[in-house]
């Protein structure tokens, strides 16, 4: 096993985060995800492979270099005449060549997506874990969702647990129970995502309906510790901001009996990686007060 | 670019102005009535321990210099105006009501009638002075010091090519910024007292010792009449100076307390007369006392000499301790009090100014900030916690209290008790970043390496900016060099010349770069021009260490040095028997250095995007027209990443510093270590070298201390930590104090989770055993000013939960957003 070289594609390696469980942590951002959540804040997470972006704001004008337009070789980029920098046409790219980002000196154009060993990423985990040991954090993989890339996140865990690194995940349940089941021999910690159990508006706004998600929750609330699972709502201005459907979430997580329920509260600041990918983020500009998120904590924390 | 964004957390800090809005907080109404008086005031410069000092100086020509100074001390105590400030209890000053700075002629008085008609005008730190005083300087000082100070001699004594890379040979005043020393603009390096031994036997007792060893000389020894005596003597001097001075604060105290109509303050006045005819001369009595003596001695070290950064106060919550505690138990004081007379003492030290007259002093202490370290925590002499309930009420008096001062340290080791870390994480929070971070597990091996006790080892006490002192075993006072390693990389790539000095072969000739075949013949040209810089710097503390015990002396600080009193010799004498003298070298522009190597080694040996031609086009131009050769080597590999790539190169230039020192301090007969604590001297450093490797721009600041380049460090504070970790090398004692600072946004602090997670992460920076620490919680001005140079904040990271962006990476519209929350929740 030891010698089993399974690489993955991590978008992001977070050190010294603070909010993804106990203590200092390390969370392994990996791509591929089978919803597309309106609201996603990480849409560099959807699909498997790397894939090539653009920020125009890092451009430094094809007059100063130009170098991305002789590197591509399906004239998918040209010059943008009004802003002197370049545009992309998408519809032309021979995705995945990744010449274009290979060469930009400003990373204007960049890869999210780096293919790494498991080795790779836990010598990263093993020169955080001085700062685990005093502060009880660990490793946690994030996403996407973790179980697309289930090999890879297999073995990671299996090995990170092997040096006694705390472990653990986020997901959004959408997986068959088999791959979940593989995970929790290795998990100290399980964050799951559960969005709202109204079918219809979990269909429009993720793509899936919440069935699946809510039996493999009901399941793992039986064979997982449940003072070791968080539920977590991420509260969706005209998804699910209303006080039925908050209160409906959590009933039905008081019902698993023991399991914390959190909310977290809506923010746009992916928006922008969606302009860098090509894509139209679905919400627009709808905000979410404190006031009425603060009322929503209200109802969760009446079910403690 | 403003100055702000780019000095360390604790010169921001210190270079605040004094509470903008009227503060008022219960509990604090002294403190604050106080803070009010000189809050927002322009300070003024008093000339009269300068002129007092002079005519002293006039009248002892000839004599032992040790008591000419105390002589002088005398004259000063005898004349100089003493002051008791509206609502102090704490009394003593070295000039004017309000903010004040005072002058040393002994250090600049040649140069000081043309200086002085400048300060009032200059950008930095202005000061105002009376038409009377400026007329002072012109005729009674100036003229005095003329062909007399310390500086005129150290130019006279530099061989020419040590001189070329030290001052402009043209005029000496004007410093190269490349290698720089230090001992020009000051007559000592930061310094602590042992205040212990003035509270235990009182300036009385002291001069006592000192009578008995004169009786005790051998009247017929030559030793004892040209050595021995002149030092006993001076002690006697400056023990009867200081007492004086303190009792004509007694009798002014009384005098106003028989005019004063309300009766509170008339007791506060008798109290005051009562105790100033008490200490220093004798042992204190009461906690007030011991506070007012400590001041005093702190107060007349000012007027001895221009200590750098201003002497230091020691480990406060220690001395002070036995007091606190037999008050308490007798009922005599409560903790509100006990604070009282604490922001009394802060109040009395925010206003006196760290003037610099010489150009170059005052670009390395750039506004008014001075650094008398107050030391909190660490363990006791027998190697226990030393925390206290007098700890605690320090740490409380800086989170309540916003004064700038003092500068608190607090000293970590192992097993630092909970509490402490909690409060000390908790002060941090506040917003002012104090305290800074001193280590234990780093600072005490390393003074035990060099020859200290356990005891001693174990009760140092913070000194100045980051540096650490044990007060009756140091003995080294000479200020060192400064030196300026982003220039050795221009002259790497210009062989031996900058584009600031043009025409000159001011480095080594390592030859055209654009010869260099491979990354490793670079390298070692780089190493070269390192190693010619040290060699220049070890030559002028040669010359240093020799000279200036014939320019200084400090009777009132070696009369506290139980070394200086049993060898009979002044603390700036060359070699003081049993002692340890610890000097230093300062590595500037570390991580413009490395991320520099890093980036030819990258770009230009192994990706081969650019040739050396190339590069050296580009940075001839500053990289006017080629932005995209300045975009390449800034994504190179960084310093403060947890990249080996870089931290590799950043430990073999540590090492090479090392080993040199290693070889070389030995002939001196000191120990010369190395360290990265730059003040605010990486800022004029950066304005002699043009554009740098690593995309730096011409002239714009390097990096500071052993932080990243500017905005470089683009993942997170543990990789920062983990990046120092990686580049020291722990097998070599010869390395010292390293400054490192740290932003955090305040969700990474954010509530009780967030002080637990903040504690950790201290407890995790003293397992890696790295000497000092501060941080700097980000607030919404921080991120406005990202918001217009986003090139210095590209290592700001918003962190939400399954969420992260570097916040310069957001559009305007979701920066406004940011800077919106960041007034309640947390990014």
């Amino acid at each position: 096993m030891e010698h089993r070289q399974v690489q993955g594609n991590v978008f992001n390696i977070q050190r010294y985060s603070l909010h993804d469980g106990p203590g200092i942590r390390t969370v392994v951002f990996l791509k591929g995800c089978p919803l597309r959540c309106k609201w996603c804040s990480n849409p560099e997470s959807w699909v498997t492979a790397s894939e090539m972006y653009y920020d125009a704001s890092k451009c430094i004008s094809t007059e100063a270099c130009g170098f991305c337009l002789s590197a591509c070789q399906s004239r998918a980029i040209a010059k943008d005449y009004d802003s002197g920098k370049v545009k992309i046409d998408r519809r032309n790219c021979a995705r995945g060549c990744l010449d274009c980002a290979a060469v930009c000196p400003s990373r204007a154009i960049d890869v999210y997506g780096k293919v790494m060993s498991v080795e790779e990423v836990l010598k990263i985990a093993d020169q955080d874990s001085i700062f685990y040991q005093r502060s009880g954090g660990g490793l946690t993989l994030s996403g996407g969702e973790v179980t697309a890339q289930i090999e890879f996140a297999e073995e990671l865990l299996a090995r990170a647990k092997r040096r006694r690194i705390h472990t653990a995940i986020e997901t959004c349940g959408y997986t068959s129970w088999n791959q979940l089941a593989r995970l929790l021999p290795h998990l100290d910690m399980i964050h799951y995502d559960l969005k709202s159990l109204n079918e219809q508006a979990h269909l429009r706004f993720t793509g899936v309906t919440p069935y699946l998600i809510k039996e493999n929750l009901k399941r793992l609330s039986q064979s997982f510790e449940r003072s070791k699972m968080v539920v977590r709502t991420p509260v969706i201005p005209g998804f699910n901001d209303s006080a039925e459907a908050i209160t409906e979430l959590a009933e039905f997580v008081a019902s698993l009996g023991g399991i914390r329920h959190e909310l977290l509260k809506y923010h746009r600041y992916g928006s922008v990686k969606y302009d860098f990918l090509g894509r139209t983020y679905g919400l627009g500009q709808k905000e979410l007060t404190e006031e009425f998120f603060a009322v929503l904590t209200g109802i969760v924390a009446q079910y403690h | 670019m403003t100055v702000q964004s780019v000095l360390s957390v604790q010169e921001q800090r210190l270079l605040l102005p004094l509470g903008e809005q009227t503060v008022t907080i219960p509990g604090h109404e002294r403190a604050g009535r106080i803070l009010r008086s000189f809050q927002n005031q322009r300070p003024k410069i008093d000339v009269e321990r300068a002129r007092l000092f002079t005519e002293s100086f006039r009248q002892s020509e000839g004599e032992a210099l040790i008591l000419r100074w105390s002589k002088a001390l005398l004259h000063i105590a005898k004349h100089i105006t003493v002051y008791i400030d509206e609502d102090q209890l704490i009394v003593g000053r070295g000039g004017y009501t309000g903010r004040y700075g005072i002058l040393y002629p002994e250090l600049d008085g040649d140069y000081l009638d043309t200086a002085i008609r400048e300060l009032p005008s200059r950008g930095q730190s202005p000061f105002d002075l009376t038409d009377e005083d400026a007329r002072v300087i012109v005729n009674e000082i100036s003229p005095y010091w003329k062909g007399k100070t310390f500086h005129e001699a150290l130019a006279d004594a530099l061989p020419a090519d040590t001189l070329k890379v030290t001052y402009d040979p043209e005029d000496p005043l004007k410093s190269r910024f490349i290698i720089n020393e230090t001992a020009s603009f000051r007559s000592s390096i930061q310094w602590v007292h042992d205040y212990e031994k003035v509270l235990r036997i009182g300036y009385k007792g002291i001069k006592e010792e000192a009578l008995r060893e004169i009786d005790q000389l051998d009247p017929y020894s030559p030793v004892d009449n040209m050595e021995k005596l002149p030092f006993l003597q001076a002690i006697v001097n400056v023990s009867d100076a200081i007492v004086l001075w303190a009792n004509r604060h007694s009798e002014l105290a009384s005098r106003q307390a028989d005019e004063e109509s309300n009766p509170v303050r008339q007791a506060e006045l008798r109290k005051i007369a009562e105790i100033s005819a008490r200490v220093p001369e004798y042992p204190p009595r009461s906690f007030h006392e011991a506070v007012q003596s400590q001041w005093f001695v702190q107060m007349f070290s000012r007027l001895e000499q221009k200590t750098g950064t201003v002497i230091s106060n020691g480990r406060m919550d220690q001395y002070l301790y036995p007091y606190y505690q037999q008050d308490i138990k007798l009922g005599h004081i409560t903790d509100q009090e006990v604070i009282e007379l604490l922001e009394c003492v802060w109040n009395a030290m925010a206003q006196f100014l760290d003037l610099y007259i010489s150009p170059t002093g005052g670009a390395f202490n750039e506004g008014y900030a001075h650094w008398e370290a107050v030391t909190v925590g660490g363990q006791t002499p027998g190697g226990l916690d030393a925390t206290n309930e007098l700890t605690y009420l320090m740490l409380q008096s800086k989170r309540e209290f916003p004064l700038n001062y003092p500068d608190l340290a607090a000293r970590i080791h192992t097993r630092s008790p909970e509490r402490y870390l909690y409060e000390v994480a908790e002060t941090i929070k506040e917003g002012s970043g104090f305290p800074k971070l001193i280590n234990d597990e780093e600072v005490v091996p390393l003074l035990l390496a060099k020859g200290a006790t356990f005891e001693e080892a174990y009760d140092y006490a913070v000194s100045g900016c980051a540096e650490c002192r044990m007060p009756n075993r140091d003995t080294y006072t000479s200020p060192c060099a400064y030196i300026n390693f982003a220039a050795a990389i221009e002259m790497t790539l210009r062989n031996g010349q900058m584009q600031r000095y043009p025409g000159e072969i001011l480095g080594l000739e390592t030859g055209d770069p654009q010869s260099f075949g491979s990354w490793e013949l670079f390298f070692d040209a780089y190493k070269a021009q390192q190693k010619h810089f040290l060699k220049h710097a070890f030559i002028q503390q040669h010359a240093i260490i020799r000279l200036r015990s014939r320019h200084f002396a400090a009777p009132l600080s070696s009369s506290m040095h139980k070394l200086c009193l049993q060898n009979f010799k002044d603390i700036h004498e060359p070699h003081i028997e049993g002692g340890i003298d610890l000097g230093y070298f300062e590595f500037i522009g570390y991580g413009t250095v490395i991320d520099s190597l890093a980036a030819i080694k990258k770009v230009v040996y192994e990706d081969k995007r650019i040739t050396m031609g190339q590069l050296i086009e580009a940075l001839d131009r500053d990289f006017e027209g080629y932005e995209a050769i300045r975009q390449l080597l800034a994504h190179a590999p960084s310093y403060g990443n947890n990249d080996d790539y870089a931290d590799s190169i950043a430990k073999e230039l540590d090492e090479e510093a090392l080993k040199f020192t290693r070889n070389y301090s030995k002939q001196l007969g000191v120990n010369l270590d190395l360290r990265y604590v730059p003040f605010t001297s990486h800022v004029p450093f950066g304005k002699v070298v043009a554009a740098t490797p690593n995309g730096r721009k011409a002239y714009t600041p390097l990096a500071d201390g052993s932080s990243a380049s500017h905005g470089a460090d683009k993942n997170g504070p543990t990789a920062v930590l983990l990046s120092n970790f990686y580049s020291k090398n722990y097998n070599y004692r010869e390395r010292a104090a390293r400054l490192l600072n740290i932003k955090l946004t305040p969700s990474c602090v954010d509530g009780e989770e967030g002080t637990l997670k903040l504690v950790s992460f201290i407890r995790t920076w003293s397992d890696l055993r790295l000497w000092h620490l501060q941080f700097n919680i980000i607030n919404r001005q921080t991120l406005l000013d990202a918001q217009r140079e986003p090139e210095q904040y590209r290592n700001l990271l918003v962190r939400i939960a399954g969420y992260s962006a570097y916040f310069t990476d957001l559009s305007e519209d979701l920066q406004n957003d940011l800077i919106r929350r960041t007034e309640h929740t947390a990014i």
